[in-house]
């Protein structure tokens, strides 16, 4: 894409969501959601073929299902209290409504259809963008009514998504559906924390923009999309491998890793507020989503697997990847662990 | 021949074939027998369509012959209870998903990961009874009016399918025909539990390979891709498989890389490489404008990793025709 074109797209896509984060006024949340949504449909379709296209097809689908039921909900709000202005939702028709809008967006369970498809579909920089960037919206009007959901609903949800993201994940052989699932199974636990400390699900957040993002690009650095072709870079990138295994152990919560860290502190908010079943459930519900990597870290940086010359990259090339900031997230990924205490407060 | 054997001795066979090459005696009077029987190679003078005839005749007796085995004695009639079907069938449907369920637990495909990982060659159609027959769908021009007639069954012996008939380019007379003349035989979506539409997921293959043996003629291997969007049903890309005609099985190989983009049976200005981490069905069709009778042996289709070929895709977009895709 041309320069000129791109600087465009990309000036939308953050105007949008910046939109959103500093607006009081449903409308022009509203409209932060809808400028973002169409200015990442051509970063989506970068690749012009039919199934980037079709993945961008039902990404927009589901998006604009969402916006409108947003915007059902603000008219009902409206209609009911005759004030524009985002604060505690009284009705709660209204609020599971905005609620279920709001999951559509995330790809919580069970809107969490369009995820593996659509992040399978675009190439891996596009996914990067649609699973942290596009995180940050909806994730921020939740903070923002999080007074006023309802706790059982989100709950709900937040198992549905735990299990389903750790149960479907389990299968893959394709690293961006496996990538896709592990970011329904963190939205889970962002979620189920919201009602309770709202700081915790954004501290959750930042942690999984990190990973996620030194993840797609150690996988754009090895130019590799499938389980097969990461497991030959042993002997192409033998850096890389070795990054791999401990950004994939830090998704999955292994302490000392900075991962471990929102799941501590989820777990911790939860048992103080008397829901020790749904901590229990879902740290068991994790090790699913700790399998998963795990294999992956075996199949890469633990085994040798027999090396052929299917690897894209058949020498150490310097790399012309955009793999901006990689050190700093990798370090923060990983090492963050000691200043626990301190992080919540950042929010 | 060695990948021959690597595929025909490999695990994923689970009845005991014989050695291709033990057989070739047997091979050859039955080839014998196909040659003086039932097809003759097509011929265009008017004087020996009395010969085709004879020869269509001969195909369609064969045909008859087979049929007339499969139809049950009077004294053995089969039960048929509607109701025995439905319980049946949901307890098929939910044994189904239990196995989908289990196989999910296991890894892809029912198998563990290191396995699938590893494997660099796979069958994954052979045709060695009738329910394999059953995976398959043979179409022709019929559908839209036309006269070719094809049928499927399976070879001497359930080593192969034998795929035959006449293709006839007599165009339909139904007013918006312009051309007419094809054959082709497609395999079924695969389904899982509740007929849930399934793909194939080949990403760690990049070469198709047939074992065929065919009578000269150029088919055409169309490959679509498993979509929720109702106008991509029809893309397919495709590629020739050239059969030898002769008396031995002739090995293709296709490589991945090499198939071409086509909509709506045109093909496109704008070529897109075949994504292989999505496929829902092979198709087989025959549409070389020459009338007669055709045969198409097929022993396996399987895919493979060929670690020489390093081709990621064969065209390349041209800025001049399709600007779009270079901004």
């Amino acid at each position: 894409m041309k320069p000129p074109i791109l600087t465009i797209i990309m000036f939308t896509i953050i105007s949008g969501t910046i939109m959103v984060l500093m607006s009081s006024h449903w409308l022009t949340i509203w409209i932060g959601f809808e400028m973002n949504m169409l200015a990442i449909i051509p970063i989506l379709m970068k690749k012009f073929s039919p199934r980037a296209i079709e993945a961008a097809t039902k990404y927009f689908l589901t998006q604009a299902t969402a916006s409108m039921l947003l915007m059902l909900g603000i008219i009902m709000n409206l209609l009911l209290t005759g004030q524009w202005t985002a604060l505690n939702i009284l009705n709660p028709i209204v609020s599971n409504m905005m609620t279920v809008a709001l999951s559509m967006k995330l790809g919580l369970s069970p809107f969490h259809f369009w995820v593996p498809e659509v992040t399978q579909g675009i190439p891996l920089m596009s996914g990067m963008i649609l699973l942290t960037w596009q995180k940050i919206a909806p994730l921020s009007v939740l903070y923002q009514m999080a007074p006023s959901m309802n706790t059982h609903l989100l709950m709900i949800m937040a198992f549905m998504s735990v299990l389903i993201g750790g149960w479907g994940g389990l299968n893959q052989t394709q690293l961006r559906k496996i990538l896709a699932y592990s970011s329904i199974a963190h939205m889970g636990w962002m979620i189920a924390v919201t009602t309770y400390n709202p700081t915790l699900m954004l501290l959750n957040l930042t942690i999984y923009i990190m990973m996620t993002l030194g993840t797609f690009m150690l996988f754009t650095f090895s130019s590799s999309t499938t389980t097969l072709s990461l497991s030959l870079t042993w002997n192409k990138l033998p850096l890389i491998t070795s990054l791999i295994l401990i950004i994939m152990l830090s998704l999955g919560g292994l302490p000392p890793l900075s991962g471990f860290m929102p799941k501590w502190m989820i777990i911790h908010e939860l048992t103080k507020n008397n829901m020790i079943t749904a901590a229990m459930f879902m740290t068991i519900t994790a090790l699913l989503n700790l399998y998963f990597y795990m294999r992956l870290t075996y199949a890469t940086a633990l085994t040798l697997f027999p090396s052929t010359n299917n690897m894209k990259m058949k020498w150490q090339f310097e790399s012309t990847k955009y793999t901006t900031l990689l050190p700093p997230l990798i370090v923060m990924s990983t090492m963050l662990l000691p200043l626990t205490p301190m992080m919540p407060t950042l929010f | 021949m060695a990948l021959v054997l690597r595929f025909l001795n490999g695990a994923y066979i689970f009845r005991h074939c014989p050695k291709p090459y033990a057989s070739c005696p047997y091979l050859g009077t039955r080839f014998a027998d196909y040659c003086s029987s039932s097809l003759q190679k097509p011929v265009a003078a008017s004087g020996r369509t009395s010969s085709q005839r004879k020869s269509e005749g001969d195909l369609q007796g064969h045909h008859q012959r087979e049929v007339a085995l499969d139809i049950a004695s009077p004294e053995e009639k089969p039960e048929v209870s509607f109701d025995k079907a439905i319980k049946d069938e949901i307890k098929d449907h939910f044994r189904r998903l239990k196995d989908d369920i289990v196989n999910h637990w296991i890894g892809p495909e029912g198998r563990p990961l290191h396995e699938v990982l590893m494997e660099q060659a796979k069958v994954v159609w052979q045709f060695r009874g009738k329910e394999d027959l059953d995976k398959w769908v043979v179409t022709s021009d019929k559908s839209i009016g036309g006269r070719s007639e094809v049928f499927l069954k399976m070879g001497k012996n359930n080593q192969s399918a034998l795929l035959y008939g006449t293709l006839s380019s007599e165009v339909p007379k139904d007013g918006e025909s312009g051309r007419s003349g094809y054959c082709a035989m497609i395999s079924r979506i695969p389904r899982g539990p509740f007929e849930k539409k399934r793909a194939y997921d080949w990403s760690q293959f990049n070469t198709l390979y047939l074992r065929v043996r065919g009578d000269g003629r150029p088919w055409m291997v169309n490959i679509r891709e498993d979509t929720d969007i109702i106008q991509r049903k029809n893309q397919m890309y495709s590629y020739f498989m050239f059969t030898r005609g002769g008396p031995y099985w002739q090995e293709v190989k296709i490589p991945f890389s090499k198939f071409f983009f086509s909509n709506q049976g045109r093909i496109r200005d704008a070529q897109y490489q075949l994504l292989l981490d999505k496929i829902s069905s092979i198709g087989f069709t025959l549409a070389d404008k020459v009338d007669g009778p055709f045969f198409l042996e097929i022993d396996f289709i399987g895919v493979f990793t060929d670690p020489a070929h390093t081709e990621e895709f064969a065209y390349e977009n041209s800025p001049e025709l399709n600007p779009r895709l270079f901004k």
